[in-house]
């Protein structure tokens, strides 16, 4: 028996060890973690549990027999974050540099369907340099295995993808697939073809941080959610997302009260708005006011600037909050916009996190640029994203809310359950100038003074419709209230809000314009 | 002539480098090797070849490629993000300006948005004048 529990003892510091100590000494220079120092980070001291540590390949072909691979380039298992399960996989790249192959795809597929079995989220860290190309077809049918499972439980399961090193070709599809991408700066990489192949191909020269670095997806692709500038800051924040979501789509998402009343009343509110409809202003400073303890968790921060995403609390329960960013391109829509806030909309549908839209935009954005890029199709999916949406939906009109876009963002046409609207609200089909040129054409046009004429009639459209009584009083618009109680407004309505229960038509799925 | 797109702070940026041979001119930061050009000189201005409108679909800030233009000597541009109508200057031809400094106000959609500057620099050009209506992608102020 001694001699049995020694063999054990051996076999397990072997895999423990990884790539060795030169490999994993390499990868500390790099300013990057191995996969087991990353797992104790993200979880709960001690709380690891591994899965499959024995697992080996089974490839014999071009030298293969002759590698020894331990923990197949892939450290899997479970344990807690902040005292609730996770599944955890996490390649190891000094481990034949972290290669996808047939056995290290089934480790990871197996740790996927147990996280789907006992409902709870998935935590992928990829760092790896791609498919395992000894083991040729095996290593592609392991990819597919894992897009298969990522779609499957997509919408059961908070899926979170976290890029710590390299992430190429066929390896981008499954965190692609995910709910949230993270990336830390200047150690991951994500592209399909790399500067290489690129070159090859088309001539253009890029490095590998331009082509795909944390910013170029940040900020350009919106391929990731969130970058951050070590590995540190990536787990940490990690840990804060999930605070904020369910375990599955069955749960409902965590209650944490802070303590922030629920009635607390803010005179400061009124303030932040300027007195000019013209004058841009930052909505997040008004999304700080609302929520408990200002602690606004931004999704996508520095992609699509024109609208804001993140989660917050209201009264200890959370929230997906989406509003137009009058400080960037005067808050329009438009196509990245839609596409940012669709994806934010649909997972906090699918996981039972209300709504809390917060209007000020102007409209859609015109541009040859925009229409044959497709703002139409993208457009829609705004409005499909809102109207499928079955959680409680909330929205606070806080200044303009033309057209379109007035429709877009959470209107009772589109199932809102309350709208509020603050005194500033301007609720119509298009501005005042644009409108009186149209409307009082005639008259402006026959004047003695078409100037004098003209700015008559823009102010008599302002009168009777750039304000939100109009809107009230057809009761699209529940009630127009003080800014300063504005958080108790929307406290209470959440509170009376929690048994909603909506139905909808059995269906296979629906289509969402993509 | 090398065309670069540059990206800086959401809006994107096309410069034509054109190589005018060593003997023409010398850059200040003599001996300084710019990254982003394959010739040994520089020159700007930066001019803006049509350039396809990047609207909000680009909104990036990779510093770099920004910094070691400016490092080289040659002229960003900035450009309107969207179709608008100038307010007004709030810079003047060689003042000094930071990252972030209001450049101009531009009323489009509704709304006086003030057009920061991408990066340091000294401004060099006014583009277009107060009140002109101007296109996504339309050149408004020269850094350099």
């Amino acid at each position: 028996m001694e001699e049995k529990l020694r063999e054990l003892e051996e076999r397990r510091a072997k895999v423990l060890a990884g790539g060795g100590p030169k490999r994993v000494t390499a990868q500390h220079e790099k300013g990057k973690m191995t996969a087991r120092e990353r797992i104790e980070m993200l979880l709960d001291p001690g709380t690891f549990v591994e899965l499959d540590a024995f697992v080996k390949h089974r490839a014999t072909e071009l030298g293969m027999d002759k590698i020894d691979a331990p923990g197949e380039g892939v450290v899997t298992g479970y344990g807690t974050v902040n005292g609730r399960n996770v599944c955890v996989f996490a390649q190891d790249f000094t481990v034949i540099g972290g290669s996808l192959g047939q056995m290290h795809a089934a480790k990871i597929c197996k740790v996927m369907d147990l996280a789907v079995k006992i409902g709870c989220p998935l935590i992928g860290i990829n760092d790896s340099g791609g498919a395992r190309i000894q083991e040729g077809v095996d290593a592609l049918s392991g990819y597919g295995e894992i897009f298969y499972r990522n779609t499957c439980a997509s919408g059961v399961i908070p899926q979170i993808s976290v890029i710590m090193g390299p992430c190429a070709g066929g390896a981008v599809y499954s965190p692609a697939l995910t709910d949230f991408v993270f990336m830390t700066e200047g150690t991951s990489n994500m592209f399909i073809t790399g500067p290489q192949v690129i070159k090859a191909v088309t001539g253009e020269e890029v490095s590998a941080e331009d082509l795909g670095g944390a910013r170029v997806h940040s900020e350009i692709s919106g391929v990731a959610h969130f970058s951050f500038p070590d590995e540190q800051s990536t787990i940490e924040a990690i840990r804060k997302l999930l605070s904020y979501l369910p375990q599955n789509n069955v749960e409902d998402p965590p209650f944490i009260d802070v303590g922030d009343d629920p009635n607390r009343i803010d005179d400061s509110l009124a303030a932040l708005m300027p007195d000019s409809p013209n004058k841009p202003y930052d909505v997040r400073d008004i999304i700080g006011r609302l929520v408990d303890s200002s602690d606004f968790f931004e999704v996508q921060p520095n992609y699509a600037k024109n609208i804001v995403t993140g989660f917050a609390r209201l009264a200890g329960r959370s929230i997906g909050i989406i509003a137009n960013q009058p400080r960037y391109l005067a808050g329009v829509l438009d196509i990245n916009a839609s596409d940012k806030a669709s994806h934010f909309i649909r997972f906090c549908d699918a996981f039972n996190i209300p709504l809390l839209t917060l209007a000020d935009t102007a409209g859609y954005m015109p541009g040859v640029g925009q229409e044959h890029g497709g703002v139409i199709r993208h457009g829609a999916k705004l409005l499909y994203a809102y109207s499928e949406a079955t959680v409680p939906k909330l929205t606070v009109i806080l200044r303009k809310a033309y057209g379109g876009a007035y429709i877009a963002m959470c209107s009772r046409h589109l199932g809102a359950d309350q709208v509020f609207a603050w005194p500033t609200a301007e609720i119509a089909v298009m501005g005042p100038e644009g409108a009186a040129n149209i409307i009082f054409k005639k008259e402006i046009e026959e004047a003695p003074d078409p100037a004098t004429m003209r700015q008559d009639k823009i102010e008599e459209y302002k009168r009777s419709f750039a304000n939100p009584y109009m809107a009230a009083a057809r009761g699209y618009v529940d009630d127009v209230i003080d800014p300063a109680h504005t958080r108790m407004r929307l406290c209470n309505a959440l509170n009376a809000l929690l048994g909603k229960r909506q139905s909808t038509p059995s269906r296979k799925h629906g289509n969402i314009p993509v | 002539m090398k065309h670069y797109r540059i990206t800086v702070n959401g809006t994107s940026y096309d410069v034509t480098v054109e190589e005018l041979g060593a003997s023409k001119y010398v850059p200040a930061t003599s001996g300084a090797s710019t990254p982003t050009s394959a010739a040994p000189s520089v020159a700007g201005p930066a001019t803006a070849p049509e350039a396809a409108p990047q609207p909000a679909s680009a909104q990036s800030v990779p510093a770099k490629p920004a910094a070691s233009a400016a490092n080289g000597g040659s002229v960003t541009t900035v450009k309107s993000p969207m179709p608008g109508t100038v307010v007004a200057f709030k810079v003047i031809v060689g003042q000094k300006v930071k990252r972030g400094d209001v450049l101009l106000l531009l009323e489009a959609m509704k709304m006086e948005n003030e057009i920061v500057a991408p990066q340091d620099g000294t401004v060099v050009a006014l583009r277009v004048a107060a009140s002109a209506a101007v296109n996504t992608g339309d050149a408004l102020v020269d850094l350099a």
